[in-house]
């Protein structure tokens, strides 16, 4: 019954896994996805915050910043979150749950911002809230106009050459996707990657990374 | 496809247009958080548009992740503007020393008497209005563990629905009755539990 329709995009299927009419999957292209994602939310459960070493200016002292553990805890747990989004949104085999996982991941984004306290970086941090609120228009807009033209959102209907996908709500999935994945442009914005806490900053680099990879796979399959 | 969904998407995609513009033009933050609020409601109308059963299923998510990232980006806001709660009283007005015990009562009354969604929240406004006018020092821990034993014995009731269909009417009873508690607990606990006091 379960034949991936366009193996010439993602491989053949490896493995499915059915719930229902929600049938999750692994292409050979989506698992290197998954296990890419996999190993980045493993190190960021293992590993341990930098400390920022600021250098006294004209002298060989240097000092480091503390970490607050309360913030290092709220950190690693938006970050363990956010991988976990991606590994969902990288399995699914469902345009809606994919839109979700997607904005699951923006808001654990915003929250691995946001948990700084300097007062540039909450701005970004804030800027960037908006644009992902923004970006949940396009993209539950894309899946319901999907929904509304062919009657399914199952992406083993979608990706048969008998269904025809409008290429305005393939536009719409692509936009809303941008507007999600869009947090590293305001980490550059503000420093962030300098600020304490580097490994979970990373979190948001691979996300964002591996969100574009994946719709770009949903749209060509389309 | 009928005419109304064609027509539903113009209507859609104008609005888009004017909450997008309006959104470019405004400058000031908290209007820039309410005007995004207002179009992530159009994503909800694109899926209110297909009008099947499966739409109404796919809008609750949609809802709740629009909720959530407002709250998240309220709470940017709010620490990135430096803002406190206030101290005392916001206001004083006469009716807020007489009438909230009474007008509480009569509230969680007609709530217990609805019983089910509508009357916890009817419950729950006369709970939070009490707590409105007259401070909280309550312990919020027992109000959190009540609402809990109530979705528990709500599950419980779905149970005797699918095991025990004999009882149908016992399981309604139970199923009214907790889902009225938690929800009342669950709502009266909004806006009362945040600024990080010392039960936090």
């Amino acid at each position: 019954m379960f034949n991936l329709p366009t193996p010439n995009i993602g491989g053949p299927e490896l493995f499915v896994l059915e719930f229902g009419d929600i049938v999750a999957y692994f292409s050979p292209y989506t698992a290197v996805l998954f296990v890419f994602a996999l190993i980045f939310t493993m190190l960021v459960i293992v590993s341990r915050p930098e400390r920022q070493v600021d250098i006294a200016f004209g002298g060989d002292a240097y000092y480091t910043k503390e970490v607050d553990p309360d913030l290092l805890r709220f950190q690693r747990f938006m970050a363990i979150a956010c991988g976990l989004a991606t590994l969902g949104a990288m399995v699914t085999g469902d345009v809606f749950n994919f839109t979700l996982f997607a904005s699951m991941v923006g808001i654990t984004n915003i929250g691995i911002v946001a948990a700084y306290r300097n007062r540039h970086v909450l701005n970004a941090a804030f800027q960037y809230g908006i644009v992902a609120m923004l970006a949940t228009v396009p993209l539950f807009g894309g899946a319901a106009i999907i929904l509304a033209n062919t009657g399914t959102l199952s992406m083993w209907e979608l990706f048969t050459g008998a269904v025809a996908v409008p290429l305005f709500a393939k536009a719409f999935l692509v936009l809303g996707v941008m507007g999600e994945g869009m947090a590293p442009f305001y980490i550059a914005k503000a420093e962030i990657t300098r600020a304490q806490g580097a490994p979970f900053i990373l979190m948001i680099h691979v996300s964002s990374l591996l969100l574009f990879l994946r719709v770009i796979e949903i749209v060509l399959s389309m | 496809m009928e005419i109304a969904y064609p027509v539903g998407l113009v209507v859609v995609a104008a609005a888009i247009i004017i909450g997008f513009t309006a959104l470019v033009r405004e400058k000031d933050d908290l209007h820039r958080i309410l005007l995004t609020d207002l179009a992530e409601i159009l994503a909800l109308v694109l899926i209110a548009l297909v009008a099947t059963d499966l739409a109404e299923a796919l809008i609750l998510p949609g809802l709740v992740v629009g909720i959530s990232e407002l709250m998240a980006i309220s709470e940017v806001y709010i620490t990135k503007e430096g803002l406190r709660a206030p101290a005392g009283p916001a206001f004083r007005i006469e009716v807020m020393d007489s009438a909230p015990g009474i007008l509480a009562l009569i509230l969680v009354a007609y709530g217990i008497v609805l019983s089910g969604f509508t009357g916890g929240v009817i419950a729950a406004v006369g709970v939070v209005f009490y707590f409105m006018c007259r401070g909280h020092a309550e312990q919020f821990e027992l109000i959190e563990t009540v609402s809990g034993y109530a979705w528990a014995f709500w599950i419980g009731a779905f149970f005797i629905f699918m095991f025990l269909p004999g009882y149908w009417f016992f399981a309604v009873m139970i199923a009214g009755g907790a889902i009225l508690i938690k929800v009342m607990a669950k709502m009266s606990l909004v806006g009362t539990m945040r600024g990080g006091g010392p039960d936090v």
